[in-house]
């Protein structure tokens, strides 16, 4: 055995601190135990700096948008689509229907929907525009055979947008028939007003009974403009339904014009001859904007305009980067947190801190202080790397470091109280990898929670990465301050959940 | 109990029961233990030891009976209490990717130690306790042993008056314990009180005093002599006689005798006594004398020496005399 020379007690006590530091000095050696502890890992510094930012790299140079590539097949009728050629169909069905299979098999291309290959069926109507003569409303099926609740929203838009687009085209048709039609209809009407005009002179018979059939004629070419007219649209001073009205109402005009010649009554009957002429002006002035106006803006008067402020929206990659630093930030505390009281307290180590002169204030203290120091330099490595690929801080250097340290200081937190309520570390690694399910899901980062019901809502607001998500982007993205709602949010996870920790640690090291 | 210190104590438990449920516990625990001395307590697994230990350590609180260390009832035990107490526990509790020094830095500084202190404490103990090459070496690297000898180190840093040391020697090798027993007794010998417990009988023989424990109850607490003598009833010599024809009248001449407490034939033999006294080094000669008297019997003794029972058998024997009292 090696000889000793035996420091004496008084010597030891003159070498110890004061007792005022010594209070300190316990947090410190907690504090370097962490630090210690966790820079003999080097894998898991580089999984938890490296993972992410590698994660979010590729996510980046592979993401080219979220609308969906449908594999679709389209079901003609038995007798085929008249005046319809493949590639009109292929442009009605847009960029995501991608059309692998056009046949009028409709049998076949339901079992390949039903064996996965195939997401979207089409079953187009037969004889489209004579159910739309008889007033019926054809009607386009769509077929999926969906699993993905979110792929099943998108074919049900992107049905919706397809529909919408058969119809304006089908709409476009009928205007720009009825165009033609009403061009044929303005000659009738300068025939009809001159026709009109030779009533208020003196007639034979012969020539009212021509006038007469002129009237009919042209009554019949009114009806004929009134089903060729598009069911719906407007344009500056044309409304169609208003179009509609007066030539309902010339045509009752003309209709008692003709009952008046036929009853011999046309002198007494001058008045509806004068009001018929104005109601062919009328018409004339509304047929010439008609046919002034192009089909397409009749069938759709209205278009849109759209500008970003801000010159455009950002990249996919940086859009999410804010993100993925708060989900770094959460997930690493708090798997450290997570794992930080249970491994102590299952190895008997809270039986030598009692026996020690230190209570478990100094202890948390001490732990938290390493944890925010190692999470600490893992962001700021992440951060150096995040601004290298362009992701901009727009916002206050100092907020963003305090978001940064409130965020972890929740994070540990939550984080702590999942280790005192563990048994093992696998359980509490566990409850991490719920906790990080959860951010996943409800912090708003990839869904937004307008999409949630209320109760949901309150899962966010104790998620600290909910509010360090919303800080980080309004900070990085926009120049803005956070939200004060994010400070408050992120201030009460970590003082509520501190304050838990405290009671139930002291519980447990009182029963160490 | 016997007293060969005249020091004050450092522990004194008086009828102390802690029970957890019916007949698991601790029961009527009375002991002392002197400063500068080595308790050692003794009994087999599961038996009330560490209950003990955690009990003194102000882990656990009695429930009966009165508790003091350093004259204060451990569960009322001041900060300042605390840094005179060193703790080794059963199991190895210190961080596995720390260094040898780390480890033992950290508990220093749980005591409150500056770091130039802690420095020169840790050269001092891990040349005491040779762990000086594996000083950076990580705790998880470690041998079963070393690990022990770096629970000592630890347990040493801030230098306590007072030292548990909770089965320190369990499943260690023969040589490695004996030097844990060194380590001790260097320790004892410099002042410091030592409660240490052990499942090795045979280490009563390091202990100044010596705690037998069984199913919670302390059945002797005294010092290893006074233990062995406690159970064979004194202390034995072994004689033979030149002649096996003059037995009879050797054993009638010794049980008169007002010094031997007890004399007889070992079994399977016809030469040899074993005589019991009350002190072997002390009236050995009394007894050949006795025997040997030229003037008197004149019996010759071939050979006689003082009779060592191993603390095995003191042990056992504690049994089952505790199992007769008890019916």
């Amino acid at each position: 055995m090696a000889e000793r020379n035996a420091t004496t007690p008084s010597m030891l006590r003159q070498q110890q601190a004061p007792v005022y530091l010594r209070w300190l000095l316990r947090i410190y050696a907690f504090y370097l135990k962490e630090v210690n502890e966790i820079r003999r890992q080097p894998l898991l510094i580089l999984s938890l700096i490296g993972g992410p930012l590698l994660v979010l790299i590729v996510f980046g140079a592979s993401f080219t948008g979220s609308n969906p590539i449908l594999r679709t097949a389209l079901v003609l009728p038995p007798d085929g689509l008249q005046g319809i050629s493949e590639e009109q169909l292929r442009s009605l069905a847009g960029l995501n229907f991608q059309l692998l299979d056009i046949t009028t098999d409709r049998a076949s291309v339901e079992a390949k929907l039903a064996a996965g290959e195939l997401d979207v069926i089409q079953v187009l109507p037969s004889n489209i525009f004579d159910s739309l003569q008889r007033g019926e409303t054809p009607q386009i099926e769509f077929l999926s055979n969906a699993i993905d609740p979110m792929l099943e929203g998108w074919i049900q838009y992107l049905a919706y947008a397809e529909v919408n687009e058969v119809n304006k085209a089908i709409l476009t048709q009928q205007t720009t028939e009825a165009q033609q039609e009403a061009t044929s209809i303005k000659i009738q009407i300068a025939d009809m007003r001159g026709t009109i005009e030779q009533l208020e002179g003196d007639l034979t018979r012969a020539e009212q009974a021509r006038i007469q059939e002129n009237i009919s004629n042209f009554r019949k070419s009114l009806a004929e403009m009134q089903t060729q007219l598009p069911n719906q649209g407007m344009h500056g001073q044309i409304d169609i339904a208003e179009l509609r009205a007066d030539i309902t109402r010339l045509d009752k005009n003309l209709a008692e014009i003709e009952q008046a010649i036929s009853d011999g009554e046309i002198q007494q009957r001058l008045n509806e001859i004068r009001l018929a002429q104005q109601d062919l002006d009328e018409l004339d002035g509304y047929i010439q904007i008609f046919i002034d106006t192009p089909p397409d803006v009749v069938v759709a008067p209205m278009r849109q305009s759209y500008l970003n402020i801000r010159g455009s929206a950002y990249s996919a990659v940086v859009f999410y980067a804010p993100g993925v630093l708060a989900l770094l930030i959460q997930h690493t505390a708090i798997t450290l947190g997570a794992l930080a009281l249970v491994r102590e307290r299952r190895m008997g180590a809270f039986e030598v801190f009692r026996v020690a002169p230190v209570n478990m204030i100094q202890l948390l203290i001490g732990k938290y202080l390493g944890y925010i120091l190692f999470i600490g330099l893992s962001a700021a490595t992440l951060i150096v790397l995040l601004r290298l690929i362009g992701i901009p801080l727009h916002g206050s250097l100092i907020l963003f470091v305090a978001l940064l340290l409130l965020l972890t200081l929740a994070s540990l937190g939550v984080g702590f109280l999942i280790s005192t309520v563990s048994g093992s570390d696998s359980q509490a690694i566990q409850l991490a990898m719920i906790t990080l399910l959860l951010a996943i899901f409800f912090s708003g980062l990839f869904i937004s929670l307008d999409s949630f019901a209320t109760p949901a809502l309150f899962v966010s607001a104790i998620i600290p990465m909910s509010h360090g998500v919303s800080g980080l982007q309004d900070l990085m993205l926009r120049g803005l301050a956070p939200h004060p709602q994010v400070w408050i949010g992120l201030s009460a996870i970590s003082l509520i959940s501190f304050l838990l920790v405290v009671l139930i640690t002291r519980r447990q090291f009182q029963r160490a | 109990m016997t007293q060969p210190y005249s020091r004050p104590n450092t522990i004194e438990s008086q009828n102390v029961d802690l029970i957890f449920a019916p007949g698991a516990g601790v029961f009527d625990l009375t002991y002392t233990v002197p400063e500068g001395s080595i308790l050692g307590m003794i009994g087999p697994s599961g038996c009330g030891k560490t209950t003990t230990v955690r009990l003194a350590l102000g882990l656990y609180t009695p429930q009966r009976g009165s508790l003091n260390v350093f004259n204060r009832p451990p569960s009322t035990f001041r900060a300042s209490d605390r840094e005179m107490i060193g703790y080794i526990p059963q199991q190895f509790v210190l961080y596995p990717n720390l260094t040898v020094s780390e480890n033992a830095a950290f508990v220093a500084s749980l005591y409150g130690m500056r770091g130039s202190a802690i420095k020169q404490r840790l050269d001092e103990l891990l040349a005491f306790t040779d762990l000086t090459e594996a000083s950076n070496r990580l705790a998880s690297q470690l041998s079963g042993g070393m690990q022990r000898r770096l629970m000592l180190t630890c347990a040493l840093m801030h230098n306590p008056h007072l030292l548990f040391a909770d089965e320190p020697t369990a499943g260690i090798d023969p040589v490695l314990r004996g030097r844990f027993w060194e380590y001790f007794r260097q320790l004892r010998d410099e002042g410091r009180t030592l409660f240490v417990t052990t499942q090795y009988v045979g280490e009563a023989a390091y202990c100044d005093y010596v705690a037998v424990m069984r199913k919670g109850r302390l059945l002797a607490v005294d010092t290893p002599e006074a233990l062995r003598r406690r159970v064979l009833g004194g202390e034995i010599i072994h004689m033979t006689l030149e002649d096996p024809s003059r037995v009879p009248e050797a054993l009638e001449l010794l049980r008169r005798y007002e010094h031997v407490q007890h004399a007889d034939l070992l079994p399977n033999t016809n030469n040899q006594l074993q005589v019991t006294v009350e002190d072997a080094g002390e009236w050995m000669p009394e007894v050949l004398n006795l025997l040997e008297d030229p003037t008197g019997p004149g019996i010759v003794v071939s050979s006689a020496e003082e009779f060592h029972i191993s603390y095995d058998d003191v042990f056992i024997k504690l049994m089952e005399q505790e199992e007769a009292a008890n019916g």
